[in-house]
């Protein structure tokens, strides 16, 4: 029987298993995540060049190493609305600057003002490469199999696990609803007013849905043993180690002491 | 397979429910016995509470949706009000008409979904593993192992609902209209499986459904609810030939009906039995669609 | 299981956040309003479940909606905080009983209809006599500025009062208060973020307005802060307009096993 059941242990399928290739990317996934926040913080939290700079050196190193450096490029463009906004605003309008470099019209751009936003644009862009390098090196399955065992617990791991495998499946449902409205006269073109009043069509049967759907669900989880005060079976073990555990600590405590003491005057980078 | 003396896998006794919050009694006195490998069928007009009896006899109500349930509830000889949630699971388990809303949506494969209860108990590994196998081989699905639970039709997603609830290897299985939404071909597989489950496997099997001609092929015993109570009892075939249960808004089986069409004409016994053989196949078909 | 987190507030909030994410989006592409209907769910589990749920429902969206992959990207991760006060709030007016119906008729109903004009005038005029918009010194601020402040001003004025009255339902009322104060409250929160990451701005439409407001001489933090307190409270007033609308249409016996259910129905019986 114990040679039986161990036996069938060893046939989980390959397609239930799902093993990653790659160093980095066979990190483990909390370390990963570990790594994103402490970047985000430094990207952000540390004031200058340096903070953005070195964050952005280390996610393009990263990205070489795992080959990901074309699938980052959605993640970049993305954000180029917003640089462009910081890069103008800013430039031209940056309060209480005097050193002005050229004038157009009313608006004139100063040194202070460009300095500050090309330091916005790089935080903005570093931060984006380093929330692109998590996304595209981490399955959210590994990372939530982990973040279970760490504390998380089913619970929490259900919310996550089931709101992004919805959102596709309601991206659908929104799609259609819309294309019917446009049929009927729903302007993305018009009035304010009636873009608004185009809204409560499709918020309306999405969050009613979503409230009636609900009891069908809770009941549907209590039918499959949800509430089982047992510790759930790990079927795709998910490895650490103390080396791992190392980084994740100093990554952490190092920027958070790096932005605390910045912010007490103690350390400031150019 | 019965162990003489063992307790039914379910067995309602007296029973009355009224949901929370409010005053009717949605079930008023129901008595049914369901032994192991039997499948009985339940029919009735909308509102006699044919989904409020599969919630009790799945523990659901009360164990997850609360309310109020007098009488004898009892699982396995375990009455469901003195167990938690996952123990009833484990006992009875229950299908839903609407595929999408019953899946998880947490598992990549059908095969994670099929183990999301057993894992949820804490089995051991080697354990899931084998009951994983085993419900789908039950359900004959073992193609659609690896398939994403999301992008299935719906037969093929009640049967992966099934494969599920079985995992959890509860005696006595409740099936509320699981075919409402199905196409035929999808009502034909969900039959099947019903009767595989029930015939080779043992299964006590509740079937709630609007089509009687499916009834009429799968269970053996049946029940016709109005009002919370059961009204008629008997043998499947006794229970669908009744003349009483068109009062009751229920449409008996085509067969039943052409039966009767034929007994008005006056048609004559040689020709009406060639065409009750022809009915038997017109049932099977039916059954399907 | 703890009401708080019972099987069925884990089976809403997945939802709840895909309808975030997903509404967010929507608006964000298509509609082109300077508002974001992204906290409808946040403020949905809020009402339903209590602060802490709708707490975490708003972070969790945020940190999806930048970091699962394939929806992931944009910049709106760092605003998690703002998400999750909004849920704190949702679910303090939710405890206080505000999103409950209460039919009336007569001059009591034309009184509240008043009163609710008058609220939303009173909110506004502090907000519109912002020093960034009026103070001289700074230097004056554009005309169409506060011309527009007064004219959505008094638009939602008629529409919240046409709300109480045409509803017969002093509820109205309190869903007005608890979205203007809780938009006023976001704006605050916010600020500092958009200020610190990004450059005070945030790649939409309603840069315009930050824009003006510099020209106007407000700093970094004031022309954020003025955007903000433009854009929030309107789109937390619609947002909880919808909520209270959609939730008014669900039956007492589903609301009811909600953990908060009873301050919504107010012991309603079905």
């Amino acid at each position: 029987m114990e040679d039986a059941l161990n036996e069938a242990a060893s046939r989980v399928p390959d397609y239930v298993l799902r093993p990653v290739d790659g160093t980095y990317r066979r990190l483990n996934p909390t370390t990963k995540l570990v790594i994103a926040f402490s970047a985000a913080l430094v990207a952000f939290g540390v004031r200058g060049w340096t903070g953005p700079l070195v964050v952005l050196a280390i996610v393009v190193a990263t990205a070489a190493v795992t080959r990901i450096g074309r699938a980052m490029r959605p993640f970049v463009l993305a954000t180029i609305p917003l640089i462009a906004s910081i890069l103008l605003v800013n430039t031209f309008l940056y309060p209480g600057a005097e050193d002005v470099l050229l004038r157009v019209g009313p608006f004139a751009a100063t040194g202070t003002g460009l300095t500050e936003a090309l330091q916005a644009s790089l935080r903005v862009v570093a931060f984006a490469l380093s929330v692109a390098v998590f996304s595209l090196t981490t399955p959210t399955d590994d990372l939530l199999v982990d973040l279970e065992r760490r504390g998380v617990g089913r619970r929490g791991v259900f919310v996550i696990g089931s709101a992004i495998r919805t959102i596709p499946r309601m991206v659908e449902r929104a799609g259609e609803i819309v294309e019917a409205q446009r049929a009927r006269g729903l302007d993305t073109e018009g009035s304010p007013l009636r873009r608004i009043r185009g809204i409560l069509p499709l918020a309306g049967p999405m969050i009613l849905g979503a409230v009636t759907d609900v009891e069908e669900r809770t009941v549907a989880l209590e039918a499959r043993a949800f509430s089982a005060p047992a510790q759930r079976t790990v079927i795709r073990p998910i490895p650490d180690s103390p080396a791992q555990r190392a980084v994740r600590w100093s990554a952490g405590l190092g920027a958070a002491g790096l932005v605390a003491l910045g912010i007490a005057g103690i350390l400031r980078f150019p | 397979m019965t162990v003489p003396g063992a307790a039914a896998p379910l067995a309602l006794s007296g029973v009355r429910y009224q949901y929370a919050g409010t005053s009717a009694w949605a079930l008023d006195g129901v008595d049914l016995t369901v032994e192991p490998g039997r499948i009985l069928g339940v029919v009735g007009p909308n509102d006699a509470g044919k989904s409020t009896l599969a919630l009790v006899a799945s523990g659901l109500a009360p164990l997850a949706i609360g309310g109020r349930l007098e009488g004898s509830a009892a699982l396995g000889g375990r009455e469901t009000r003195e167990l938690a949630a996952h123990e009833a699971a484990q006992r009875s388990g229950i299908l839903f008409q609407n595929p999408s809303t019953q899946l998880s949506g947490t598992a990549h494969t059908v095969w994670e979904e099929v183990a999301f209860g057993p894992r949820n108990v804490g089995l051991g590994l080697g354990e899931i593993v084998e009951r994983v196998e085993a419900s789908l081989a039950a359900l004959r699905i073992e193609s659609l192992a690896p398939r994403d639970p999301a992008r299935l039709s719906g037969g093929q997603a009640q049967l992966v609902a099934l494969a599920s609830v079985f995992a959890l290897r509860p005696a006595c299985l409740v099936l509320d209209e699981p075919t409402s939404q199905l196409d035929p071909e999808g009502t034909r597989l969900v039959g099947e499986a019903i009767r595989r489950l029930a015939g080779e496997l043992g299964s006590a099997i509740l079937v709630t459904e609007h089509k009687t001609a499916l009834l009429a092929r799968v269970a053996d015993a049946a029940i016709a609810l109005r009002g919370g109570t059961v009204v008629a009892r008997g043998t499947v075939r006794e229970v669908l030939e009744d003349p009483a249960l068109i009062e009751l808004g229920v449409d008996p089986p085509p067969a039943v009906r052409l039966r009767r069409a034929l007994a008005a004409a006056e048609v004559d016994a040689g020709a009406a039995r060639r065409t009750l053989d022809a009915l038997a196949a017109l049932d099977v078909k039916e059954a399907a669609g | 299981m703890s009401g708080m987190f019972s099987t069925r507030v884990i089976a809403l909030m997945p939802v709840a956040i895909a309808i975030n994410i997903v509404l967010g989006a929507i608006v964000q592409q298509y509609l082109k309003l300077p508002i974001y209907l992204d906290s409808i769910g946040t403020i949905l589990v809020g009402v339903l479940a209590g602060p802490i749920p709708g707490a975490i429902t708003g972070v969790l969206s945020n940190l999806i909606w930048q970091y699962a992959p394939v929806i992931g990207g944009g910049t709106i991760g760092p605003f998690a905080i703002t998400a999750g006060v909004i849920g704190l709030l949702a679910g303090l007016w939710g405890w206080l009983g505000v999103y409950r119906p209460r039919p009336a008729s007569g001059t009591q109903l034309l009184l509240s209809a008043l009163v609710g004009a008058a609220l939303v005038i009173l909110v506004v005029l502090p907000i519109i006599n912002n020093p960034a918009y009026t103070n001289p010194d700074i230097g004056g601020y554009p005309d169409w500025v506060y011309t527009a402040a007064i004219a959505i001003a008094a638009i939602a004025a008629v529409v919240v009062a046409a709300f109480i009255y045409v509803r017969r339902d002093l509820a109205g009322l309190w869903v007005a208060g608890a979205g203007i104060i809780t938009g006023i409250i976001a704006a605050f929160v916010s600020a500092p973020i958009a200020a610190i990451a990004f450059g005070g701005v945030t790649g939409s439409g309603t840069d315009l307005l930050v824009a003006a407001l510099r020209q106007g001489g407000a700093d970094v933090l004031s022309a954020s802060l003025g955007q903000g307190l433009f854009s929030d409270p309107i789109d937390k007033t619609i947002t909880s307009f919808v909520v209270f609308i959609v939730l008014a249409g669900v039956s007492v016996r589903v609301l009811a096993r909600f953990p908060l259910g009873e301050r919504l129905t107010g012991g309603r019986s079905a």
